[in-house]
């Protein structure tokens, strides 16, 4: 990894001068009013998956309210306290499509965590996640779950919301690329996420220094020979391959630990359970995962995101960072177009003072 | 010491020029921006925008906002009065 010393102090408006730079960052600037908040829709799922952070904790065992008079009330007061894009997630959302459309209807952005093999509807015009966990033999083994990437190609042909969402594990690295070889041949878009061990969770899906070395070569290889499927960059590589977690790097600005609601995730996000209850306590993007160990690709859309502060100190590393920020919105923003990476270089995050 | 009341207006004016700029903001003037308005609860911006207009001080004023400290300047007043603290620090 690349570790220049970047001795010169720069301005902003010298950092920004630059036209791809100034191009890029008013590019994904037009986004920075995206306020998001999460939702668990079902504690019903098809699936058992190891390693689910879903079915750790508590939440699971929240009492579902299907009542969609009561969810259009809580969208309509998310709406009014801010909340511009939702995120509906745990434990399987396509069992509720009543749900999903109530708050698709109030709130019109957003995007649904599934496993793609129940379909949603297309009038729910939201980005939607296809969770994929290896090839299908792995799948089968893990996800106790038969021809799931072929299911959800089928359910999914032609549609413009799916992204398939890649875990890596340490029993998967090598089947990435098959995977990706079979979304590119059917025109599918893939991003990537890593695994981040629920809290006790002592499996063999817990990453290693080794597994999370080779997953990060890996990504970079499928990047560059993919770059029309694969919606990632370098910098990405970096941050969700990185030793160190999201958490150590970047100073996680979800709820659950930051206590500061003066601004930002802190004071605004919410992580609702079935029963349309939430617990500060217990507030992220996926509550009961380690934090020590999370490189969770939500986590770090949110979490690389709020710091442009520290990258705006030289062009790299405010290259890298509006990196992440195009693909995050690619992955999360129905219709956004991912530009080219502008920072081609595995760099350092910037430390911290 | 005496404070320059002309500088901290001068001060004032011009942080709520940048704003103004930064946001977009439509009928209002920097000589009519409320300089005790709180721009999280009453303007209603986020941290992003927040970072942004930090950096633009930053530059503008010549001065180092610690990360920890940019999401305190919720107010032109209170920008004004980090900015002039920052200054003194440096002398």
């Amino acid at each position: 990894m690349a570790n220049k010393i970047i001795d010169q102090e720069y301005k902003f408006s010298d950092i920004i001068a630059d036209p791809a730079i100034k191009e890029r960052f008013a590019k994904v600037r037009k986004y920075f009013f995206l306020r998001e908040s999460t939702y668990d829709m079902s504690n019903r799922c098809n699936l058992r998956c190891e390693g689910c952070y879903y079915y750790a904790g508590d939440k699971q065992f929240a009492e579902e309210n299907l009542n969609t008079a009561d969810w259009k009330q809580l969208m309509t007061g998310e709406k009014e306290r801010g909340i511009t894009f939702v995120v509906l997630a745990g434990a399987e959302a396509a069992y509720v499509p009543d749900l999903c459309k109530t708050c698709f209807d109030t709130i019109p952005l957003g995007c649904i965590a599934t496993n793609g093999l129940i379909p949603i509807a297309k009038e729910i015009d939201y980005r939607i996640h296809l969770s994929v966990w290896g090839n299908d033999k792995t799948s089968l083994e893990i996800r106790k779950a038969k021809n799931m990437l072929v299911r959800q190609m089928e359910n999914y042909q032609g549609d413009s919301r799916a992204i398939w969402v890649y875990t890596f594990t340490p029993v998967n690295i090598d089947e990435a690329r098959e995977v990706t070889e079979t979304l590119a041949a059917n025109n599918h878009q893939i991003t990537f996420n890593m695994f981040s061990a629920p809290v006790g969770y002592d499996g063999h899906l817990r990453h290693t220094p080794e597994t999370l070395a080779r997953t990060g070569a890996i990504m970079g290889e499928l990047l560059a020979e993919f770059p029309d499927t694969v919606i990632f960059s370098p910098y990405n590589i970096v941050a969700h391959t990185h030793e160190r977690g999201l958490h150590d790097l970047f100073s996680c600005s979800y709820p659950r630990m930051n206590p500061s609601t003066d601004i930002g995730l802190g004071r605004s996000f919410r992580q609702y359970r079935t029963d349309l209850k939430w617990d500060r306590a217990a507030a992220c993007c996926v509550p009961d995962t380690d934090c020590d160990d999370c490189r969770h690709y939500a986590a770090g859309s949110a979490v690389v995101t709020a710091r442009m502060y520290r990258h705006a100190t030289n062009p790299l590393h405010f290259s890298a960072w509006l990196d992440y920020v195009d693909t995050y919105l690619a992955v999360w923003v129905k219709a956004y177009e991912k530009s080219a990476n502008l920072c081609n270089e595995l760099i350092e995050p910037p430390v911290h003072n | 010491m005496t404070i320059d009341t002309t500088d901290t207006t001068q001060t004032i004016t011009r942080i709520a020029e940048i704003i103004i700029n930064e946001l977009k903001l439509e009928d209002v003037t920097p000589e009519t921006f409320d300089s005790d308005l709180d721009l999280v609860d009453e303007v209603g911006i986020d941290s992003m925008d927040l970072a942004t207009i930090a950096l633009v001080i930053r530059d503008e004023f010549g001065i180092r906002i610690d990360e920890d400290d940019y999401p305190k300047l919720t107010t032109v007043r209170i920008i004004a009065e980090y900015i002039s603290n920052k200054r003194t620090e440096n002398e």
